[in-house]
């Protein structure tokens, strides 16, 4: 079967404000229908890459094709195909909720009154209060309903719910999974930046972990949650002093140790088992922590 | 009947999903001719991606679970299996091999190996049967 042409294609990306490099040598494709997380600590490049997907910022390197296009030859055609959440959002405050929205659908070919009805219900929006005094929450539920009512091909969402509260945090996601994935499921695709990543975990299909401006990481959800083990084992008396192949991080204390593997789980476990523990589990690692041990274990290489 | 997705079991989430609905119907949680949640609904409230459920659902489909009546829903089937006698031991085989092979890393001699799996058989029978019970007293 060959495989659909990706919605996002990024190759050897290079962008540097003045001679600062904030994204370098980058490359990840997106598929349809596909969430893809953009992971990375504050700094990492990951706004900038989003920047350069929607020709905001011109790439000093490498090649973006959207939809099989580049952004920057026929940007009128990929935004029409796209709806992108930034992390400020930002409107006209002496507009209402609904001229904002009526304001936005005028550039849009294509928009759905009865998703925006029920995402404005479901959030509680007053339609006639003036876009200046809604809340940070509030806006970004605003730029939802907007992203969201085009019923776009992908959405760009770039630390969408960074600053909200828990509920709304909780709503973004359901509307998410809900409002947006139902309506085409197989060609409703999504990147989303983020570093709250256990809230997105079960969206999440693939990842890319970015530090520096560089793909440390790229794996599937459930590979990375099949590989990534914490392995703990507590032993009579003093743990042992052996060195673990394939351990990416060995923790002593006493009696226990334990130790993250990034794919010699099976192996680890039986040198353990050899050793005679008390006790021995182990335990996947979450996306979250996944991310953890990849840029802790990746520091500490560059410090020794 | 409730889900939850534990993302430190290292099973991918759908086969998650599968396993829990089987077990629900095992138990009696879901009855015959039941309807089971929509996929949007189900997939909100796990907080996973709708395509998730969606193929979670289609390996139920597949396996001979549940059946998709167009326009109304997924329901639970009438316990038949499409596979033919000996590939189902076959399957279950499999699954009693990992749990024999899980069993010596535990240090789980053969007889209290056995004594475990009536206890689990008779447990899950009688949550079977009192679910049936009540369904039927509900009619």
């Amino acid at each position: 079967m060959n495989e659909p042409a990706p919605v996002i294609e990024i190759n050897g990306l290079g962008y540097a404000y003045g001679s600062a490099d904030a994204v370098h040598d980058l490359s990840l494709s997106v598929q349809p229908g596909r969430c893809y997380g953009l992971f990375g600590r504050n700094g990492a490049g990951k706004t900038t890459t989003m920047k350069c997907l929607l020709n905001l910022l011109r790439p000093r390197g490498g090649r973006v094709r959207m939809f099989g296009l580049d952004p920057a030859k026929a940007e009128v055609e990929v935004k029409r195909r796209l709806a992108y959440v930034p992390d400020y959002v930002a409107f006209y405050p002496w507009m209402t909720v609904r001229e904002t929205l009526d304001y936005l659908a005028s550039f849009r070919t294509h928009w759905n009154r009865e998703t925006e009805r029920d995402l404005l219900d479901r959030f509680r929006l007053d339609a006639g209060q003036r876009a200046g005094a809604l809340s940070k929450g509030q806006r970004t539920q605003v730029a939802l309903i907007a992203a969201i009512s085009p019923e776009p091909e992908l959405l760009l969402l770039d630390e969408p719910t960074s600053g909200l509260d828990p509920i709304v945090r909780r709503e973004f996601i359901e509307t998410v999974i809900g409002a947006y994935q139902e309506g085409n499921p197989g060609k409703r695709t999504i990147l989303v930046s983020t570093h709250l990543i256990s809230e997105f975990e079960g969206l999440i299909d693939e990842f890319t972990i970015m530090d520096g401006g560089r793909n440390v990481m790229t794996l599937g959800a459930d590979a990375a949650r099949e590989r990534f083990q914490k392995i703990r084992a507590r032993f009579a008396g003093a743990a042992p002093e052996a060195g673990f192949a394939g351990a990416l991080q060995v923790r002593r204390t006493g009696r226990e140790l334990e130790l993250i593997a990034n794919g010699a789980g099976a192996q680890i476990m039986e040198q353990l088992r050899g050793l005679g523990p008390e006790s021995l589990t182990s335990e996947a690692l979450t996306l979250e922590e996944v991310f953890v041990a990849t840029l802790r274990t990746g520091s500490e290489r560059r410090l020794a | 009947m409730l889900l939850q997705i534990n993302y430190k079991s290292g099973k991918p989430v759908y086969l998650q999903v599968v396993d829990q609905i089987k077990a629900a119907a095992a138990s009696g949680a879901v009855q015959v001719g039941e309807p089971l949640p929509s996929i949007r609904p189900l997939a909100e409230e796990l907080r996973v991606n709708r395509n998730t459920v969606a193929k979670a659902y289609t390996e139920l489909e597949s396996q001979g679970v549940i059946e998709t009546v167009p326009g109304k829903g997924c329901f639970l089937k009438p316990n038949q299996s499409p596979l033919k006698k000996d590939i189902r031991r076959k399957l279950l085989i499999e699954e009693i091999d990992q749990a024999v092979v899980q069993a010596h890393h535990l240090q789980v001699p053969a007889e209290e190996f056995l004594e475990l799996v009536q206890e689990r058989l008779q447990a899950i029978g009688e949550l079977k049967r009192s679910s049936d019970q009540a369904a039927k007293e509900a009619l």
